[in-house]
Order: C-alpha cells, then structure tokens, then sequence
C-alpha cells in the first residue's frame, strides 16, 4: 500500500538523482587536478543498502558499472555489520569491483540513518599521480599491474569520521606529486558528504517508508523503460568481430568478437571467443567489460534513460576469465579503455545493420591517450601534459558524422585550450585543425582533427597509445570507412616522420613536434546518393577535395568556379555505379 | 522634463512604466510584442500610456532583439579571422559530447562556415611577445577575398590577444580600411580572458548581431525622437546596468540577457528602499520560471554563460559578464503530461499565449499549470486578468480528465498533482541557486514577480525555508519597473596569471589603472562626469592547480604589500563558503582582474503611501481552496487595490489584482507596508 502519493514519490526520487548530480558538481569544482576539472574523468552515485544504482552522474561513460560494483565489493568485504557512520572507503582493484585501472579510485561511504545503513553514495575518479613506474602511473608498456601504481585493496581511508594518518602518509610517499594527489582525496571525500547530507535531507522530510517507496518505483520504473525499449527491437543474435590494433609492448593484433543475443527480455553479450589476456596494458577486468556493455545497452535502447539498476536489469555480459575482455591477476590493465571501448564498438558494428536508427557507424573510438612529461628547464619542476584527444564520428541514418568530438569512453570532456596548454606546459600548438580524411557515404563521416605540439623544452617523453590504427572506423549500409589514428614524430634533425600508434616514453627533443591525427568517421549509405548540391558545399567549404568528389561522389566540378558540370557527373556516377 | 520610461519587450507582451517625478504617479501598460518590427510593440505600449515623450528625462530599454536574431539565426553573414592553424577552433569547440550515451549527438553549428573563416600568419606566446608579426600586404589579400563573398560582418579572434591586443588592433584596423560599410570586431574590444574557442565564440556572436541591432536601435530612436524624446535613451544590459543606445551598438552581445535582469535589479532596488539586502527573485512567468541571488545588495555576475545550452548540448559560450539567472521551462502556460514510463511531468512545452491554457477557451486541449491552479481554486475564473475574460473550468477538467484517469484518482487529486510537479521543479531552481551555491535560504528575502510569482511564491518562499516574501507592486510589470533603478555598468576583465605571495604588486596596479581609464573614456562618450563614477575591484583567484576560481574583493587606490594578506584571507573566507572547505596553508593565484565601473544616475524616489480605509472594504468574499495537505479551505478573497499600510491578513487567503493573485497558506500572514508592498510572513 502506497504510503505517499505518486507524485511526491517522483520529487523523492528527484531529489536522490540531484544529489548524485551536487555531489558531482561538488567535487569537479574543487579538484586541483585537470583531469578532474577539465576532463571530468570521474563519476558520483547512489545505491541503495544492496548496492543497486539508483542514481549516477557522469563526466564519461567509462564509469557507468563503477558506482554498483564498487559498493557491492566493499559490502563483500567488511559486510555491512561492520561499517560505522563516518567510515569513507577506498578501493582501486581493477579486480574486485572498483573495474577500470589503479588510476581511478573509488571512495564509499555508508549513510546512516536511525542508526542503519540506508543507502551508499560514492565516487570514482581518475587521479592524475598515483605511483608506479611511470609519471602519470598509466603505461603502454606495463607487464604487470604491480608496475601501475599503489593499490588500496578495499581499505577504510576513514574510520568513524577520523582520517587514517598511516594511509595518508603512505599515499604521499608513494606518489610523485602528493600534495595534487592529497587535495584530490580531500575533494573526492567532501562531494560524499555533500550527497549524504542530501540524502538524510529526504529521509528527515518525508520518512524512511517513503523513500524507500520511491527507490523502488525508480527501478521498477527503470526496467519498464528498458523492456519498452527491448519490445520494438529485432530479436535475434548477431555478431561482429575484430581486432584491438594498438600493438602494445609489440604484440600485434589481438582478435576479438561479440555475440549479440535479443530476447523479449534480454540483451545478452557474449565476448567468448576473443583473445587470451595480454602482458601489455590494454586488457580490461570482467568489471571493465561489465561498464562497456552497460555503456553500448544505454546507447542503444535509449540515451535518454536515468542510469540506474532497474535499467541495466535484461543487461548480461558474458566475459571468459583470462580473455583479454576478464583479465585476471596480476595482469596490467592501466590502458584498459583500449579493450572496453571495443566492447562497445564491436556491439554496435553488431547490431547496426539492424538497427539503423539506433547507432551511428564507427568512429575513431580510441581516445588515444597522452602524455607529454618531462623537467622544465626553467623551473626544474616536472611537467605532465595528459589528455585524450578527440576525433570523427559516424555517420548516421539521417546525419553526416560530427567532428572533433571526444571517443565513446569520454564525454563531457573539454579537450584543453591551446592558450592554456601554451601557459602551463613548454609546447607551441601549432596547429589545431580538422583531418578531411572522411567516410564517404549518402551521409559522410565526420573529420578526425590533426593537433601539432612543437616543444620548447630541451627534452620530453612522449607516451601514447592508439588502438584503429591499421583498421579504421567502419562504414556501413553502403557508406566507406574512415581513416585511421595515426601519431607523427617530426624530428626537428630529421625529413621523415616516425609515423606509429603507440610510443612508450619516447625521448623528445627541443623543436621536435608530435602531430596527432585522429581518424575520420565511417559513412552510411551509397555516396552516389549524396546529393549533388551538398557535395559542391562541402568542396565549397573544404570538407572535401575537388579530386575526393569526383573519385568517390562521382560529382564533377569546375576547379575554378566550383560550378557542379551536371553531364560529366552523370556520365561520372554511371561508370561509377556499373563498377560496384 | 519629469518623466523617466522604461520599456521591456518580452516574449508575449511588450510592458512599459513610466514615472512622474513630480506627482510620484506610476502609470504601468502592456502591448502585444511585435515580433516582425519589435519598434511597433514599443511605440504602441507608449501611445497606451498617453504620455508626452517631449517630458521624458530618462529612458531605458530592454530588448529581445539580440537574443532574438541569435536563436533564430537572423544575424549578419560573418566572416572569421584567426591565427594560422586555427581556423577550425570555432567549429572544435572544445569538442565535449555532453549527450553521453546518443550517437545521434549533433555539436553546436558555428555561426560562420568553414569557407568563411580565414587564417592569418602572425603568432604571439602566453607572453604577449611577438613569435611572428603581421604582413600587412597578406591581410589586404585576404580582404579581398572577404569582399568577393560579400559579407557585412568581420570577427578577428588571435590567440593570446588576452595578453596583447596589438595584432588585431592592427589588422581590425587594415580590415576597416579596406572593407567600408562592413563591422568589424575584435576581440580583445571584449574580452581579455583567455580560452580561445570561447573567446572566439563570443567575438563571432558580437559580429553576427552587429548589423541588425544597430539598424533596430537606430530605427527606434529615430521614431522616439519623431515622438518628441530628446533625451538618448538607454539600453538595459546583461550585466544589470544600461549603456546609452551609442555605446550598445559597439557591443551589442552585451544586450543578450537584456530583457530578464530588470526584475533582478528591481528587486535590489526594492530591497535598498525597504532595508533588505539579501533578496532571492523569483519571476513567474508564462513560459518560465527564472530566479536569482543577490548576497548584501549585490547582485550575482556570471561569466560562464552559454546560449542554448541544456544538460545534453554544449551551447554557445558568451564570455560577457551577465546577471546570474537559473531559467527553467515552468510557467503558468507549462503543459502536463505523461511519459513514457507513466512519469507525470510539467514542461518545458508550453502553450504560450495562443491557444495558451485550456481554460482560456482559444483551442487550448492540454492542461497546464494555470489549468491546475483554477482547478484548485486558487484562480478565480470571473476575476482573471482583471476580469477581461472569464475562464472556463469545464475546459481545464475536461482537459485534466487523462491525467487523472492514468493515476486513478480524481480531476482535483490530479491538479494538485500538477501543481506539485511544478512547485518541485521550481524549487529545484530555487535551490540551485541558493543552497547549491553556499548560501543559507533563512537568511535571505524572496521577492516574487511575474503573473504568476505570487500565486506560487508562498508555497515556494516556505519550503525553501525563507521567512518572508514580498509581493512588490505591480508585480506583473515589475521588471520594466526594476529598470528604472538602474546605473550605468562596465565590466572589465583582464587575465594575467600570477602568484599571490611574491606578486608584481606594480603591474596589479597599473592593471587596475588601465581599465580604470579604460572605463572613464567610455564613460566620457556617454557625457558621464568622473564624479559620478564609482569603481568596484575584485579579481578571480584559485589555490595553484585549481582551474575554477572564486571572486573575491580588492580593495581600491594603489595597492600596498599589506593589502595581499587582506585579499588572500578574504579569498580563503569565500572559497570556505562556496566549497566548503579552504586550504589556508595552499598557494594561491590570481587569475582575472575585474573592474565594475557604475556610472551612477539619479533614481526616481519612492513616495509612501497614505493609509488606507477599514479592511472589510478590501474583503470581495470568500471561496473554496484546495490547500493539499491543509485541505480544502474555506478562504477570504481580498482585492489588492483596496489594501493600504497597516493592514494583516491571516492565511487561507488570496488578493486578487488585475495582473496576479497572492495565494496565501494557513499559518501565514501578510502585512500591507507603507510603501504598499504586500509583507508575507511564511510561517518557517
């Protein structure tokens, strides 16, 4: 029996997403690292006593299994008898629950209410030093996860309200930029009290029956909408495979596939068949994968759901232990958004054929992560410059492809200002530009973007990593593919690139520049149906080449005034089309 | 000469008041807005007022116009002038995807296409020193080419202008030479923060709304001065200051948020006159709901402003200083609906005026929150707009029936449901722009305007847990009225990055000094003398790392050593405020240094009201209202004309006045102040 009124049920449930959401803004306001202001590389969630989401506000995508997992592995570990109010607990275990890499950590705090965990808020973010062998802690290069930074096995960082000064202190040795890395605990930690003063708010307002009501209509609320969604789409099971092509630590290809499986009220991914875990950063924990499949089944069904349980409940990923998609200890994980991101492209390639309307082609999914680090030579501080960049997207059914937008694993992420990378760091960008390499198609692919950093520093190190490099983003429905991720080293004492994907620690010289290009999106549908009039703009605005239109449209111009020749073009499309 | 006029054109009505300074008489009036030639609205709503424009001393505007030819794409043909290899920033943006989960995202559009955006090559570092120089022969051949496409305005956005204008001084200036009749705008003429896709944005808006603005404002002040003004009117600015219609053009970007800041400032002016300085507005509109803060008598600026941005799209940056105002889509006009998922949800669709509201009769055949509110008693159908047309309750049930029938409950249990729905989602609003940022409701007064402010103000005011609410008068018109009491404003922002311990206390205070003169030439343009002129310092400062920054005061003259330790605590005090915590022992830096520039005009005084007759005379009756929780009662209906100083109500009540209706809860109480102002006291 309804013991409130549906309607202020709703604002109950309102009001635990809005403190999911303060809880976020809280944090990225008072960060001292640019990952978490700028890049917004983190997340901040409720669940209820038994770790179900019932609210989560995102920076990226990658985090979308963190909040759940997280919880339910700290109730594994203490039990819920053994939590006190004001504990706050830390977790980075790719393998228990925390899923992505050393760098993101999770931080839980039990709320009480009436002296009785209620509900759990927590938060995961990426911390810019967390140790281990390389400035930054993520590599391309690890063998091991013990080369990737400190751990906190599930670890209570307060106890009772009081901070534990030995753990503290041990995070401070540990890392190479403590005081950066302590202002983030400190940040981390506030935003969950904030949501927990929110919380006890509600309980406080409209009692504890009521609440509780509410969290059970959200979920309810959230599977109805999934089923819904699952109803109007082709049941079935459906496939793709591929390739991570990063070439991490030099071990080439590793082959991957997924297995789409819709039921009337399942959606099951079956990653059995890829390839065996790898002794190179890209592998992902089972939990990695878990958050991939959450991530696409979202995208999917519908981008506009609030992301909670309820929703992901006809979510199921299969992940074979040891398989690059569930690797197990002690095997290295920092770069793991290279295997998660396929996780999601290869579920999208499955089912786009079917479902048109539902995804867009491939894009240049890798966000090929950076970092430019060294000594500055005037201040003789470490410099680390680390960021994602962005690239094209697909083409749609109805739309050409966006460009310069960050990967699927990103998403509120702000790519940084040349003026204040120019400020911070010793580089020129020279260049910031968009890559016209594009997916022909009825509609066309968006265009990658080339970004030049020249140093001004008498050295550096160069570490990236770029997965999409010898296969580009797919087109589909008659559209071409796109191009691929490439990273450049221009030597300044030198004519020839060194042209590549991955460099670990790459030694930098003053005027050397390093030019990243991201691919290009796949197109959709036969280029020969774009129409004439849109090709001449896009020649007009340089998207395209004169040559790319005639080569691939079939659309013939004068070079001069860019008037379309309507005979040549017809005879052009003609030849084109008795081709294929 | 005793007139001072103020007109302020909004989506549905274009409201003018106009004060006698002799007689201390507001008169207050609303024409339809005129959306194919906004002057006609103008001229229509004075010729309403029957006033003589050869007796206006002062007269201020605030227009849709800008926000109006941006939102629906009606600017300029733009060109664009950048720094090599920057061409593209305009359409990178900053190439964030804040729909997370939709790869159907569509970014931004630019407002100039690729084939108009051309690169020159010249260079500067963070520095502001020169890495390559300008050629002058290059930008007189790209002017040419800007030519053959015929374009009527130019932007010119370097990287690094922040920290040195001389470049696209240069080439602004090359460009103006060669390209007559076209407007250009640079920059650095805007802004000198750094960030270049934003900077870019802006400078590209500014452009795009150059040409047509300066023809409207130039057309209006033609047909005013046909109509007797003499006096140049006044633009009402994002900032909550006015510039005369001169300086406007020049940056008319300014003019953004023209139209909803009166209210804001309406509200401080209130608050000075009555002895209250921290004021939350709240303005209820048809269409929205839009609130705002101001701690100690000042009103809240932001710098991060985007149009067109929600939760899921990106938006355009306008790196202008403009008032702080949450807007969200609730209104009387709000549509109920069901989602997807059997959510009842109110807004952001609206039915506006046409067909408006069922219960209006137009055609109206969704229900909406005013629907809801007649429902429950709290509107009255044969006293609605003074009685102008009589609404139809069959109509708001009839429409309320499906909401009703999809909970199983009655036509009034779902109204009330409606009504909740929208209290909350305002309130979200409300708190946004209080709690969420630091400040304790219990400590400020809310002044509710709009049709529709004081039918919700009460209940909001409460649960809020703000003790006290004014209903100002008029409150319908209240924002033309806020504009009024408004002074001229600048606002000055320099980027220069710098320590607080061990600063270059020299090159703070020629910072200073420079946008001080800057300030007092425009000034003198706009015929202010320096003695009326009041500078405010603050500067935007953060602990190292940190990237977002609080403002916090500086104090004025030439800065000394021991000033530093007073900014430093001052900003420690406020980031503890803001955030909740402060990291006293942490260095911290100096990123902006703003400089607000008030050219003070003299403000119309306001005359105390004489008391007036028993209460009984003010009492129109009595009917039923549906409190919710507190039931439905049976409640007096006062009509607000007749109401004079001294006066108390108890609640359940309402007053009813031509253009609103205050709903008054149990347990509150409303005091009529000497200046007529209805005092409610919330009960918390």
């Amino acid at each position: 029996m309804a013991k409130v009124d549906p309607f202020t049920r709703e604002n109950i449930a309102q009001g635990l997403i809005a403190a999911a959401d303060e809880m976020f803004l809280t944090w990225g306001r008072t960060s001292q690292s640019t990952i978490i202001y700028e890049v917004l590389d983190y997340a901040c969630g409720l669940t209820d006593v038994n770790g179900n989401l019932i609210g989560q506000a995102n920076g990226v995508t990658g985090f979308l299994g963190a909040i759940t997992y997280s919880v339910i592995s700290v109730l594994d570990k203490f039990g819920i008898e053994n939590l006190k109010p004001g504990d706050i607990i830390l977790t980075n275990d790719p393998f228990t629950g925390s899923g992505t890499h050393l760098c993101d950590v999770s931080a839980v705090l039990p709320i009480f209410y009436e002296g009785e965990v209620v509900a759990f808020a927590a938060n995961k973010g990426h911390w810019n030093e967390i140790g281990g062998k390389n400035l930054g802690s993520w590599s391309t290069d690890a063998t091991e996860i013990y080369q990737e930074g400190l751990q906190f096995p599930i670890i209570k960082i307060y106890e009772e309200g009081k901070l534990n000064e030995a753990v503290r202190d041990m995070i401070a040795a540990n890392c190479r930029t403590p005081d950066m890395t302590l202002g983030d605990l400190y940040a981390q930690t506030a935003s969950l009290r904030i949501a927990e003063k929110r919380v006890l708010e509600l309980y406080n307002k409209y009692g504890k029956e009521a609440v509780l009501e509410s969290i059970e209509m959200l979920l309810a609320n959230g599977r109805k909408l999934a089923l819904k969604e699952i109803s109007k789409m082709p049941k079935g099971v459906f496939a793709a495979d591929g390739y991570i092509d990063a070439n991490a630590n030099g071990l080439g290809d590793v082959y991957v596939k997924a297995k789409v499986t819709i039921t009337d009220d399942t959606f099951e991914i079956d990653l059995t068949g890829s390839g065996k875990q790898v002794d190179a950063p890209i592998n992902c924990s089972k939990y990695g994968a878990y958050s991939a499949g959450r991530i696409i089944y979202h995208a999917i069904l519908n981008p506009n759901a609030e992301p909670n349980d309820g929703f992901y409940s006809p979510l199921k990923v299969i992940a074979p232990e040891g398989s690059v998609f569930a690797a197990v200890r002690p095997a290295p994980v920092s770069t793991n958004w290279e295997a998660m991101c396929r996780v999601i492209d290869l579920v999208a390639k499955a089912l786009a054929p079917v479902v048109p309307e539902r995804v867009a082609a491939g894009h240049f999914l890798s966000i090929i992560g950076t970092i430019l680090g060294g000594i500055e030579d005037n201040t003789m501080e470490p410099f680390v410059l680390c960021e994602p960049q962005a690239g094209g997207w697909g083409a749609g059914f109805n739309k050409d492809g966006e460009s310069g937008l960050v990967a699927i694993n990103d998403g509120e992420t702000f790519i940084i200002p040349a003026e204040v990378a120019e400020y911070k760091y010793p580089i020129l960008v020279e260049q910031y530009a968009l890559n016209i390499n594009t997916g022909a198609g009825k509609f066309r692919g968006g265009c990658g973007l080339i970004r030049d950093y020249r140093l001004l520093n008498s050295s550096a190190e160069l570490t990236t990593i770029a997965s999409n490099h010898k296969y580009p983003p797919w087109g589909f429905g008659g559209g071409k593919d796109g191009s691929p991720n490439i990273v450049e080293v221009h030597h300044s004492n030198s004519l020839e690139p060194v042209v590549g994907a991955t460099f670990s620690n790459y030694p930098l010289q003053k005027n050397d520049l390093v030019r990243f290009i991201s691919g290009c999106g796949g197109g959709y549908g036969d280029p020969m149906e774009r129409p004439v009039e849109k090709v001449r703009q896009d020649i007009k605005d340089e998207y395209i080449t004169i040559e790319t239109a005639a080569k691939e449209y079939g659309v013939i111009v004068d070079p001069k005034t860019l008037e379309i020749d309507h005979e040549q073009t017809a005879k052009r499309r003609m030849e084109l089309n008795e081709h294929y | 000469m005793s007139l001072r006029i103020a007109v302020d054109i909004g989506g549905t009505f274009t409201d003018i008041v106009c004060l006698d300074e002799n007689s201390g008489l507001i008169v207050d009036e609303k024409a339809h807005t005129t959306p194919t030639n906004f002057a006609n609205g103008v001229i229509d709503a004075i010729v309403k007022t029957d006033i003589d424009l050869k007796e206006t001393m002062y007269c201020v505007h605030g227009t849709t116009v800008v926000i109006n030819a941006v939102t629906e794409r009606k600017g300029a043909k733009t060109a664009l002038v950048t720094t090599k290899g920057y061409r593209d920033a305009l359409e990178i943006g900053r190439a964030n995807r804040p729909d997370l989960y939709n790869y159907f995202y569509k970014k931004p559009i630019p407002y100039v296409p690729r084939h108009l955006r051309f690169e020159v090559e010249e260079r500067l570092n963070y520095k502001g020193e020169i890495l390559k120089s300008v050629s002058e022969e290059e930008v007189v051949g790209m002017a040419q080419k800007i030519k053959q496409e015929g374009v009527s305005a130019v932007a010119v956005c370097f990287l690094h202008s922040y920290a040195n204008p001389e470049h696209e001084r240069l080439v602004g200036r090359i460009l103006a030479r060669e390209l007559p009749g076209v407007e250009i705008t640079i920059s650095s003429d805007l802004i000198k923060e750094w960030r270049e896709y934003e900077r870019t944005s802006t400078t590209v808006l500014n452009a795009y709304v150059k040409p047509s603005t300066t023809k409207y404002l130039d057309t209006l002040q033609k047909r005013l001065e046909e109509m007797g003004l003499k006096v140049e009117p006044h633009a009402m600015l994002s900032n909550g200051g006015t510039a005369t219609f001169t300086r406007s053009k020049e940056v008319p970007i300014a003019l953004i948020e023209s139209g909803p800041v009166g209210g804001v400032i309406g509200a401080v002016a209130l608050g000075k006159i009555i002895g209250e300085d921290n004021i939350i507005t709240l303005d209820i509109g048809g269409t929205t709901a839009k609130t705002s803060l101001c701690s100690k008598g000042e009103v809240k600026i932001t710098t991060d402003y985007k149009l067109e941005w929600t939760p899921k799209f990106a938006g355009y940056p306008v790196k202008i200083p403009i008032v702080d105002i949450i807007e969200i889509g609730a209104g009387g006009g709000s549509i109920a609906w069901v989602d997807e998922v059997g959510v009842l949800k109110v807004g952001p669709q609206s039915a506006g005026a046409d067909p408006g509201p069922a219960c209006y009769g137009l055609g109206g055949e969704q229900p909406t929150l005013t629907d809801a509110n007649l429902i429950a008693g709290r509107i009255d159908p044969n006293s609605f707009l003074g009685g102008e047309f009589v609404l139809s309750v069959d109509q708001a049930r009839k429409t309320m029936q499906p909401i009703a029938e999809h909970f199983g409950i009655t036509i009034e249990e779902a109204a009330l449901g409606v009504i909740k729905t929208a209290n909350n989602n305002m309130l979200t609003a409300l708190k946004l722009i209080s709690v969420r940022r630091g400040y304790d409701p219990r400590e400020f007064t809310m002044v509710a305007m709009g049709g529709n402010g004081a039918v919700h103000g009460p209940y909001l005011a409460a649960e809020l847990r703000v003790g006290k609410l004014i209903i100002p008068n008029l409150p319908g018109t209240f924002s033309a009225w806020g504009m009024l009491m408004t002074d001229l404003r600048q606002d000055l922002i320099q980027t220069h990055i710098m320590p607080v311990a061990g600063c270059d206390l020299d090159k703070i205070n020629l910072i200073y000094q420079q946008m001080e003169q800057e300030a007092l030439s425009i000034y003198h343009k706009q015929g202010i003398s320096p003695e009326h002129i009041v500078f405010v310092r603050t500067a935007d400062m953060r602990y190292v790392g940190q990237e977002h920054t609080v403002r916090t005061s500086v104090v004025s003259g030439v800065i000394q050593k021991d000033d530093l330790q007073t900014i430093r605590q001052s900003f420690d005090r406020n980031h503890y405020q803001q955030y909740t915590f402060s990291l006293d022992y942490a260095p911290a830096e100096f990123v902006n240094f703003n400089l607000t520039a008030f050219g003070t005009v003299k403000k119309p005084e306001i005359k105390e009201i004489s008391p007036a007759g028993p209460l009984e005379d003010a009492l129109k009756g009595e009917r039923v209202i549906d409190f919710d929780e507190h039931g439905r009662l049976q409640s007096k209906v006062f009509e607000r004309s007749m109401l004079g100083p001294g006066h108390k109500i108890h609640g359940p009540a309402v007053v009813e006045e031509s253009k609103s209706v205050t709903v008054l809860y149990p347990g509150q109480t409303l005091d009529v102040d000497s200046y007529g102002n209805l005092i409610i006291y919330t009960g918390v």
